[in-house]
């Protein structure tokens, strides 16, 4: 396959820490010319810093850096591209309005006498187009492609910087199955003409495809290196997780209980042509699995009254419930631990304190006034019982890592007592430390008969935690799998919207 | 500890201001040279002309003299009247923003120092002496200005900044007794037509004053008023303008509409643009308080009062000069001369 | 938090004692008599402004709502010879209804606050002019007018309102007094009651707030109402100040007076970040450099270029000293 040269880019030793969080201890990593090295870890292993780091989107604390044998040091994304080095985003950076020349070229647009040279710029647009199997024109309007396609204009536009490594981010964690495949042709034709690639993704299926080398990172560290034929699927689990699944997950089974929650033939403002049905009894934890985008966070934010449901009913214990916002969930006993943490579940700038005891302050209060004594006893509760890493009550929340900020949302709604704790992505951006922690405390509180929805991207957490899980593909819930029916193909097989063969 | 310190940071400001304030009571004046204060009713050249007449005043009385614009209302002229008084000034003169309201303050004022009003007058309040321009007369005279302009009679149309002001009031009354031919009124009781009034004409008079628009001292307003006029009133022969922007807006829009010397434009006060018409015979006159009389003659006033005159009679009366094609050289000449002078104030 | 009062208080000072020291007569009682009274017009409006700066909303309205109300309770007062207490309740009822609107249609019909309120200014200026004709007017009648039979009671309104309490040498304004029990009302709602707590967790992240349960749309509304109403206050405070309201000037501008002092007391424009004390520190501040200029004799046309400078790098340094106690903060951390 690619040939192996004297390595293109080369980091050592790498350190980098953010306030709170040591998030590189120092990671090495080498880049042939024309060679695609995929890099994987779980989530909060570095991979996404060391990512940025060589994009120049920020810059490392100490270590050696080069490319081409020559020492660098980036500040800014458009130092990296003067070495060559691109970043393809995992949101992607296009301009909706514009059209696919303009968006090649944005901010490098060719001119003639000021103006933009706009016959100059389609033709060397149509060329990079070319270049990554685009054959629509390039007046097309960004904003009117599907994803998979926008992402390749991403790529054209990183190409036409003359870029000669690719950085790519979960490319394919919102493409379709056929998507992917071009995704792949498009990658592997690059390699034949010399360009790098660094491909990051959790999908190891897609890893042992594509990649001539591994790296693994985990913790923020060089767990190890797998190439040719070492690259398979038991390898590197063994190296991002560092122990055998089994021991990773410690989950023992639990008699369930009484139902209590009911979903029936619930539309979704996010799907509302398809109808979703699920339930979820005490004691039980109950995976969603999925692709991104196929509607497993509406599902959720439906059932905790975000985005009130367009059709169907939603029963607690048996209690028909009219949802149409949060406080209404949370009284019949529902918590959301949300997805996006930052900006849904804490007030960043407010302390630990104020965060906890946020949803409980109305209940404590004795007619309006703030009760001091019972929000310090919240505080401390969550803050002892969830073994929340922080030096006071005060600090603010923003400080904290984002396992302990998770902590944090999970305290709160402890306090609440809820039926039903519902958790989305519930060990994004977390250390693996604090990843056990949380899976500990799921394990315990299924054990005191709460009932618990998770959603997870993660393969491996679907499979280690979940009882039983839903698969859902483009907004349906493909199919449901029971623990013994569960296993990684299966997953894959429903989320990429075959039906389940069995 | 946070209340704590946020407690004794808002005791110690209280303090500041209390104390300060118990210590150094009294506010008499040690200067050798009598000061005084200038306060006008905002921003305007016009202010500036007059700050010159306080310029010279100064220099041949031996005094100092503050001239204060108070940019936004009857608020900032309270609140810089206050600020001389706290300074320990030695006379005001005044022109109220809205007297008839202003005349507990106004007398508060008179109990610490000599008062006098000037441009507008305060008649409830205890000011000593009103210095001022008859404003109706001078409104007679600008609608003599509007017979020599359209003899053979016409549509009037007159434009205001505010009309709440008694100057502005009475100048209007003067220009529309003058071109219904009614009997001349005194000062002190004129009767006044409606503000809202429209069309009003009499028997024996050529002349119908169709409107009277209020633009609130917006430039721009004062404008598209006059563009307004000319849509609405086709036959429009002549706009009459009584503050002093008025007048240059209704030439600018009268020249956008290509209609210079078919509506003529008789004005009040001196901007430059208003000169410039009535020497390209683009405006035909205009009545000048020669506002640097009103500064001079105010210090004048202040300082003989200072010195234990009593003035003679409370109402003290400017003479206004009459601005055409005739004396129009001479006039813009010392305008200039008083607009330079202003300035270096 | 400490920083913040800290840096406002020391330019409070540092104006004040420079000031006097160019000026003694800066320190009589009179003046400061005078500066305590206007510090304590404004800073009521600023403090309302802060309730919807700390939500991250905006209230341009405030300078009409001052306006109106002045024009309303003067109409009310002298043209109809309306019980007096009955007028005042009328034009605080008209302040609360007019922020009861900006918040509905704030938070139900999802229109920007900057626009709602944008649109009051416009709509509550006009409102005024036209039910005065835009002539001027004033809350103490005058013989002639129908409310001249109720003079006594009104000329005791204007003591409450705008009066003066002799303690010893030192006549305290009444405004002072009103500043500071709608102060410690105001303080006691943001620290020590649930709904404070919750204009300020909104105020920094609203979507994480109505994610716990909070009812955000009513505590925004409430801000609103909050915000009008103190304007309400304020514009009956300055109706009797002043004697005299003109329907086309009165509180034109005083929004910005009011944004001004919230910003410079430490309310971020961000929303969430704010202290009473502050903001009334910073409310005094704005008038002290009204009053300085005046004092030191320097040109009046300098006023609003002095004013601005001062609120623009008030800011930057209070942008500063926060980022540098973050940096000691992150640096403690690491």
């Amino acid at each position: 396959m690619g040939a192996v040269s004297s390595p293109y880019l080369e980091v050592k030793e790498l350190r980098k820490s953010f306030p709170g969080v040591l998030a590189l201890k120092g990671v090495s990593l080498s880049l042939a010319e024309g060679e695609v090295l995929a890099l994987i870890g779980e989530n909060g292993a570095g991979k996404s810093t060391l990512m940025k780091i060589l994009a120049g989107v920020q810059p490392a604390d100490e270590g050696d850096f080069q490319v081409k044998g020559e020492a660098v040091s980036f500040r800014s994304v458009n130092d990296a591209m003067d070495k060559g080095i691109a970043l393809i985003h995992q949101e992607l950076n296009l301009c909706g309005n514009l059209d696919l020349a303009s968006n090649v070229f944005l901010g490098r647009e060719p001119t003639r006498g000021g103006l933009i040279d706009e016959p100059t710029m389609r033709r060397e647009a149509r060329k990079y187009l070319d270049l990554v199997g685009l054959d629509l024109p390039v007046e097309t309007i960004a904003g009117s492609l599907p994803i998979g396609k926008q992402q390749l204009v991403e790529i054209a536009k990183a190409l036409s910087s003359n870029a000669r490594v690719l950085i790519m981010d979960e490319p394919t964690s919102s493409l379709s199955q056929k998507e992917t495949e071009t995704l792949f042709g498009v990658v592997k034709d690059l390699r034949e003409k010399g360009i790098s690639v660094i491909y990051i993704s959790h999908r190891l299926g897609e890893v042992i495809e594509l990649a001539d080398r591994v790296t693994v990172f985990r913790d923020g560290e060089n767990a190890g290196d797998l190439a040719g034929d070492e690259i398979n699927h038991n390898n590197m689990v063994k190296l991002m997780v560092g122990r055998d699944l089994s021991e990773f997950y410690d989950r023992k089974v639990h008699e369930s209980g009484s139902i209590v929650l009911n979903v029936d033939q619930v539309c979704t403002p996010a799907f509302p042509a398809s109808s979703l049905s699920l339930e979820v009894k005490s004691g039980e934890i109950v995976g969603i699995a999925g692709l991104v985008g196929a509607g497993r966070t509406e599902l959720l934010q439906t059932i905790f009254g975000v985005t009130p449901a367009l059709a169907g009913t939603i029963e607690i214990c048996g209690e028909l419930l009219a949802l149409d916002n949060p406080r209404t969930a949370i009284k019949a006993g529902i918590a959301l631990a949300p997805e996006d943490r930052k900006q849904h579940g804490l007030v960043l700038p407010m302390s630990v304190r104020e965060n906890t005891s946020l949803p409980s302050l109305k209940r404590d209060a004795n007619r309006g006034w703030l009760n001091d004594a019972a929000e310090a006893k919240v505080t401390n509760t969550a803050v002892k019982s969830m073994k929340i890493k922080t030096p006071t009550n005060e600090q603010i929340a923003r400080f904290l890592s984002g396992g302990n900020q998770q902590k944090i949302v999970l305290g709160k709604w402890l306090a609440m007592k809820p039926k039903l704790l519902m958790l989305d992505e519930p060990t994004r951006g977390i250390d693996i430390g604090a990843k056990r922690e949380i899976y500990k405390l799921m394990e315990k509180l299924a054990g005191e008969g709460m009932a618990i929805l998770f959603v997870s991207s993660e393969m491996e957490e679907i499979l280690g935690m979940a009882d039983r899980a839903y698969v859902m593909h483009e907004g349906t819930i493909a199919g449901e799998l029971d623990r013994d029916q569960l296993s990684e193909e299966s997953i894959m097989h429903l989320a990429t919207g075959n039906l389940v063969a069995a | 500890m946070k209340i704590k310190y946020a407690l004794t940071c808002a005791f110690l400001s209280f303090s500041l201001f209390f104390f300060a304030g118990c210590g150094g009571d009294g506010t008499s004046s040690q200067s050798d040279a009598p000061s005084f204060a200038y306060v006008t009713n905002g921003i305007d050249p016009f202010w500036d002309l007059c700050a010159a007449g306080v310029r010279i005043a100064e220099k041949e009385f031996g005094v100092s003299c503050e001239v204060l614009m108070p940019p936004k209302g009857v608020v900032d002229q309270k609140r810089m009247m206050e600020a001389m008084l706290a300074k320990g000034i030695d006379g005001v003169a005044v022109s109220p923003i809205d007297a008839d309201n202003q005349t507990p303050f106004l007398n508060e004022v008179c109990q610490n120092t000599i008062l006098i009003t000037q441009d507008a007058d305060a008649p409830k309040s205890d000011r000593l002496v009103y210095i001022g321009t008859n404003n109706y007369k001078a409104g007679r005279a600008l609608g003599g200005l509007v017979k020599s302009a359209i003899p053979d009679g016409g549509e009037v149309m007159i434009f205001v900044g505010r009309l709440e002001q008694l100057n502005a009031r009475q100048r209007r009354q003067g220009v529309i007794d003058e071109l219904l031919e009614r009997p001349m009124q005194d000062l002190d009781q004129v009767k006044f037509d409606s503000v809202d009034s429209v069309n009003l004409s009499a028997e024996g008079s050529k002349y119908v004053i169709v409107d009277t628009r209020t633009d609130n001292f917006d430039k721009a307003k004062a404008k598209s008023n006059a563009e307004d006029a000319m849509t609405k009133y086709k036959d429009l022969k002549c706009m009459v303008g009584l503050f002093a922007y008025n007048p240059p807006a209704c030439i600018d829009a009268i020249k956008e509409a290509n209609k210079l010397g078919q509506i003529k434009v008789c004005g009040f006060d001196e901007q430059d643009a208003l000169l410039q018409a009535i020497q390209d015979g683009h405006a035909h006159g205009t009545i000048s308080q020669q506002p640097w009389e009103y500064g001079y003659e105010s210090i004048k006033m202040l300082k003989s009062i200072y010195e234990g005159e009593q003035p003679a009679n409370k109402y003290f009366e400017l003479p206004f000069l009459v601005v055409d094609k005739s004396n129009i050289k001479e006039f813009w000449e010392k305008k200039k001369k008083m607009a330079e002078l202003g300035k270096q104030g | 938090m400490k920083k913040n009062i800290l840096g406002i208080f020391i330019l409070l000072v540092a104006i004040f004692v420079i000031t006097a020291m160019i000026n003694p007569k800066f320190l009589n009682a009179y003046n400061m008599q005078n500066l305590i009274k206007w510090s304590s017009l404004y800073a009521v409006m600023s403090l309302g402004v802060a309730f919807v700066i700390i939500t991250g909303g905006i209230d341009l309205s405030i300078g009409s709502v001052v306006g109106l109300v002045a024009v309303v309770l003067s109409i009310c007062l002298k043209l109809e010879g309306m019980d007096p207490w009955s007028a005042i309740g009328i034009t605080l009822a008209l302040s609360l209804l007019i922020g009861f609107l900006h918040g509905v249609l704030i938070t139900k019909a999802k229109v920007q606050p900057f626009v709602v309120t944008l649109c009051g200014l416009l709509v509550y200026r006009s409102m005024g002019r036209w039910l005065t004709d835009n002539q001027s007017i004033g809350p103490i009648p005058l013989e002639g007018d129908a409310g001249y039979a109720n003079l006594e009671q009104i000329q005791g309104l204007d003591f409450v309102f705008s009066g003066k309490i002799a303690i010893g040498s030192f006549n305290l304004p009444t405004p002072a007094i009103f500043l500071f029990v709608l102060c410690i009302a105001a303080a006691i709602f943001l620290r020590r009651t649930i709904w404070g707590r919750y204009l300020f967790a909104l105020g920094n992240n609203e979507e994480g707030t109505r994610y716990s349960g909070i009812d955000t749309d009513r505590m925004k509304i409430l801000a609103y109402v909050l915000c009008s109403f103190f304007a309400g206050i304020a514009g009956i405070l300055f109706a009797f100040e002043l004697d005299s309201v003109q329907p086309a000037q009165t509180g034109e501008f005083y929004e910005l007076y009011a944004i001004a002092a919230a910003v410079l007391g430490g309310c971020s424009l961000r929303g969430g970040e704010g202290t009473v004390l502050g903001v009334v520190i910073a409310a005094a501040v704005i008038r002290l450099i009204y009053n300085s200029i005046n004092m030191v004799g320097i040109s009046t046309h300098l006023e609003f270029g002095i004013l601005g400078l001062v609120i623009l790098l008030g800011v930057i340094g209070d942008e500063f000293l926060k980022k540098t106690v973050a940096r000691k903060q992150a640096a403690q951390k690491a």
